[in-house]
């Protein structure tokens, strides 16, 4: 057809100085409309299939704020019992049962990674093979795996609660979890009511604001003169002092509420539960494998010349590291190390094989109960993007610190 | 020049994955179009889901509610389903759900084979029906009705108790009773917990997901106590109770009975005698399916109806050619001295399903005795016959077990 047609001018996409017609095909502009058209196209019949096959005459949420009818062994703000609680306040426990996991094992995992990290570039021949050890074995290895043996370790591990563990009536050990002393709100020495609490901890934010202030105020100084003002000292001693102050003078109102073993239950101080600690064990020593790799690479990653430099100038190696390498490696860790706290909150939900009442097994126990499949994922998948979303937020920010600021 | 190299390698892409789109399109399209294909290719499907499921039953769970959603508006209309009855027959299988996990009940054996009292109703109902039988694993609690729903199981005989919003709300019917329970207690001798009453405070393992823990929630609240429960599967339960993590372990008392009896170390455990609930455990069938919960329905009762007569196992073919009453010449489908043998409806199955079901298993009595036997001791329990001798039961036990009219 092409062949015998006459010659036209050239389409304005079309190459120059072409003699024939472009056939249709191959013009950029049908193109163009054909890609969309088949996108769109495979687009709305996926749509549509999904919807027709979906059936959403009882959709609704309605039935989260029926009686739970179950109980949940984490614990809460406050008390609750599944007969009296809605599906959604149960399913609100094992959300906060979720975020506290995540953020203790982000925390955690943080600490292992830069030690481990730095320690891979220790000189010292034991402690480099140590940390690389340690990174192969829970690098290299299934989560679901590591979480499932530590809590057989801490089940069968430790011994029953009759032999318990006792570490000088402070901490004890047994597989009913570990005791540790915990810091509880006290009447102190003028027998104040519980709330009292809440006034030292509005000072010492009141506090560590100034001490912030006084600490920024000396490094500029600092930086003007060329002088040291010793800024992380002073705001150490301003924070702690008023702390220590404000404490005194309403009267002692924190004490530390120390373990006792009450026929087979533990009772006071703050239990943490088999269940979770396999979960925080697992997520922190996983995680933290793979942030240490994130920091040795961030920290091989700076020339050479820093640290050659910062020999020069007679820092001590503590001082290389902190003042020197770690600060600029900073930059190059948090993208990375912010895709690992995602990852934690993600793999949280291996808490469903660990018997941890997280928010993917109370919604799975709800939906056994309920139904409505459909609504409890969509309800699953949107906390789960929400507290990733949280998570980035706050990196980001720091981030944005980090790059942005002068070092 | 580069560009229309890009622009083609892009409309390469793009043309690759509309092609892959709609290919997956007709697919869809195609498992959709025929009814009959559907059912046979789900049933192979859901076969390898099952495999699939009991290595992994969080991954399975996903889709398999998407498929129950595809079934829904089916149930919610009422509109004819399948007749399982036939499809049964035409498959020449019966697809029986049965736990995997519960000595004496469903229980699989080192070398591979599944047994217990529920299995022998299994075996009942498929002699029955004059077809293979295969067991398919419900040991799941969290999943099993969603294999009935979506048709990977005919009937689910799990140890499931019958309770008025599993009827309503689940797409589940449920034929008559074949256990009499009640959700028992178990402690660790020597604990010194005689009743419920001195749970308070206690750590209580307890299966996710079932009545049990609902009856649970209900009880310690109207006892005005509280409990930490440790949730989890049937085993997970059994294995941290036994390990000391739980001072109580609580499931239908049959089901403790069943799971200590067969432990060495049987005698550091003490069952209850408290009861705080009534789980009478049924057969579960598919809403609208209603020929067939008639068939499963009338083979427990016959059994039953079976050892009211006398007729066991070893007599039954005798029994048969020479009928010494009307009532059961009529239960085995044969002829009373030469009368007419009616099927009293039953025309899909014949007038001797009942005969062949008994010839299969036995009577209730020899099923009971074979399975369950002295672990959960029969005599003055709400399982025994209504016409037992009741003379020597204390007030208040006796048996209610009483086959409907077969005529």
């Amino acid at each position: 057809m092409s062949a015998q047609a006459p010659a036209s001018p050239p389409s304005p996409g079309g190459p120059t100085g072409s003699s024939t017609e472009v056939p249709l095909f191959y013009r950029r502009g049908f193109r163009n409309v054909l890609q969309q058209a088949i996108y769109v196209a495979a687009t709305a019949i996926v749509a549509w299939y999904v919807y027709t096959s979906l059936d959403l005459r009882e959709f609704g949420f309605g039935f989260l704020s029926d009686p739970a009818g179950f109980a949940v062994g984490s614990q809460w703000l406050i008390d609750v019992d599944g007969v009296t609680n809605s599906r959604l306040t149960m399913y609100l426990v094992g959300v906060w049962a979720s975020i506290r996991a995540v953020l203790v094992a982000i925390l955690l995992s943080t600490i292992v990674g830069v030690v481990v990290g730095v320690a891979r570039l220790s000189s010292n021949f034991l402690v480099s093979k140590m940390a690389m050890l340690f990174v192969e074995i829970f690098r290299n290895t299934p989560l679901l795996v590591q979480v499932v043996l530590w809590y057989a370790i801490l089940l069968v591990g430790a011994p029953i609660i009759q032999n318990v563990v006792n570490v000088g009536d402070f901490f004890f050990l047994s597989n009913r979890g570990i005791a540790i002393p915990w810091p509880v709100p006290s009447g102190g020495l003028w027998g104040v009511p519980d709330w009292f609490v809440g006034v030292w901890v509005i000072a010492l934010i009141v506090a560590g604001l100034f001490a912030m202030r006084v600490r920024a105020a000396r490094q500029e100084r600092e930086r003007e003169t060329g002088q040291t003002h010793y800024s992380n000292r002073w705001a150490f001693s301003i924070f702690a002092g008023a702390a220590l102050i404000s404490f005194l003078l309403l009267g002692v109102v924190v004490s530390i509420d120390r373990p006792i073993i009450d026929g087979t239950q533990y009772a006071e101080g703050m239990v943490v539960k088999p269940e979770f600690a396999a979960l925080v064990l697992g997520l922190t020593a996983y995680t933290g494998a793979f942030i240490a790799e994130i920091v040795r690479a961030s920290i091989q990653a700076l020339p050479r010349g820093q640290t050659e430099a910062a020999n020069s100038i007679g820092l001590s190696g503590y001082q290389r590291l902190s003042l020197i390498i770690l600060p600029q490696a900073l930059r190059q860790m948090i993208p990375s190390v912010t895709n690992q706290y995602l990852n934690v909150n993600k793999n949280s939900s291996l808490a469903y094989a660990v018997l941890y009442d997280d928010l993917f097994r109370v919604a799975t126990v709800v939906q056994n109960k309920a139904g409505h499949a459909l609504e409890m994922f969509f309800i699953i998948i949107v906390t789960y993007m929400l507290i990733s979303f949280a998570i980035s937020a706050v990196m980001n920010v720091l981030n944005a610190r980090v790059t942005s600021h002068r070092l | 020049m580069r560009f229309p190299t890009l622009k083609g390698r892009r409309l390469t892409s793009a043309l690759l994955f509309a092609g892959a789109a709609l290919v997956a399109g007709a697919v869809i399209g195609a498992c959709t179009s025929d009814e009959e294909d559907q059912q046979a290719q789900a049933q192979d499907q859901q076969q390898q889901q099952m495999v699939q499921q009991q290595e992994q039953p969080q991954a399975a769970q996903p889709q398999q509610q998407q498929q129950q959603q595809q079934d829904q508006p089916a149930q919610v209309t009422g509109e004819a389903r399948e007749n399982t009855v036939q499809l049964v027959k035409d498959r020449g299988t019966l697809l029986c759900g049965v736990k995997q996990t519960q000595p004496l009940f469903g229980f699989r054996e080192p070398d591979g084979s599944v047994v217990g009292f529920d299995v022998d109703f299994c075996k009942a109902i498929a002699a029955a029906m004059e077809v293979d039988l295969e067991l398919i694993d419900a040991s799941d609690a969290s999943t099993r009705f969603e294999l009935l729903a979506n048709g990977n199981i005919d009937v689910l005989i799990r140890t499931t108790t019958i309770t008025a919003s599993r009827d309503r709300e689940l797409a589940v019917d449920f034929a008559q009773t074949t256990f009499y329970t009640g959700q028992g207690f178990a402690v660790h001798a020597g604990s010194g917990i005689g009743s419920t009453a001195d749970m308070g405070g206690a750590t209580i393992c307890v299966q996710s997901g079932t009545t049990t823990e609902q009856n649970l929630a209900d009880h310690f609240t109207d006892l005005g106590l509280s409990y930490t429960p440790l949730g989890g599967s049937d085993q997970e339960t059994q294995d941290a109770f036994l390990a000391g993590r739980c001072d109580v372990w609580t499931a239908d008392q049959s089901n403790l009975a069943s799971r200590i009896g067969v432990l060495d170390n049987a005698s550091d455990f003490v069952i209850l005698g408290e009861l705080i609930s009534k789980e009478p455990l049924a057969p579960g069938v598919r809403d609208y399916d209603s020929e067939w919960k008639d068939v499963v329905n009338w083979v427990v009762h016959g059994l039953i109806a079976a050892e009211e007569m006398g007729i066991t196992q070893a007599n039954v073919a005798a029994m048969a050619s020479n009928p010494p009453n009307t009532a059961i010449a009529r239960l085995l489908g044969v002829s009373f001295e030469g009368g007419e043998v009616s099927t009293l409806g039953f025309d899909s199955v014949g007038a001797q399903f009942i005969q062949r079901a008994i010839a299969e298993v036995g009577n209730y009595g020899e099923i009971y005795a074979n399975n369950v036997g002295d672990a959960v001791p029969r005599a003055c329990s709400l399982n025994a016959l209504a016409s037992e001798d009741k003379s020597n039961c204390p007030v208040g036990t006796g048996g209610i077990l009483y086959a409907l009219p077969y005529r």
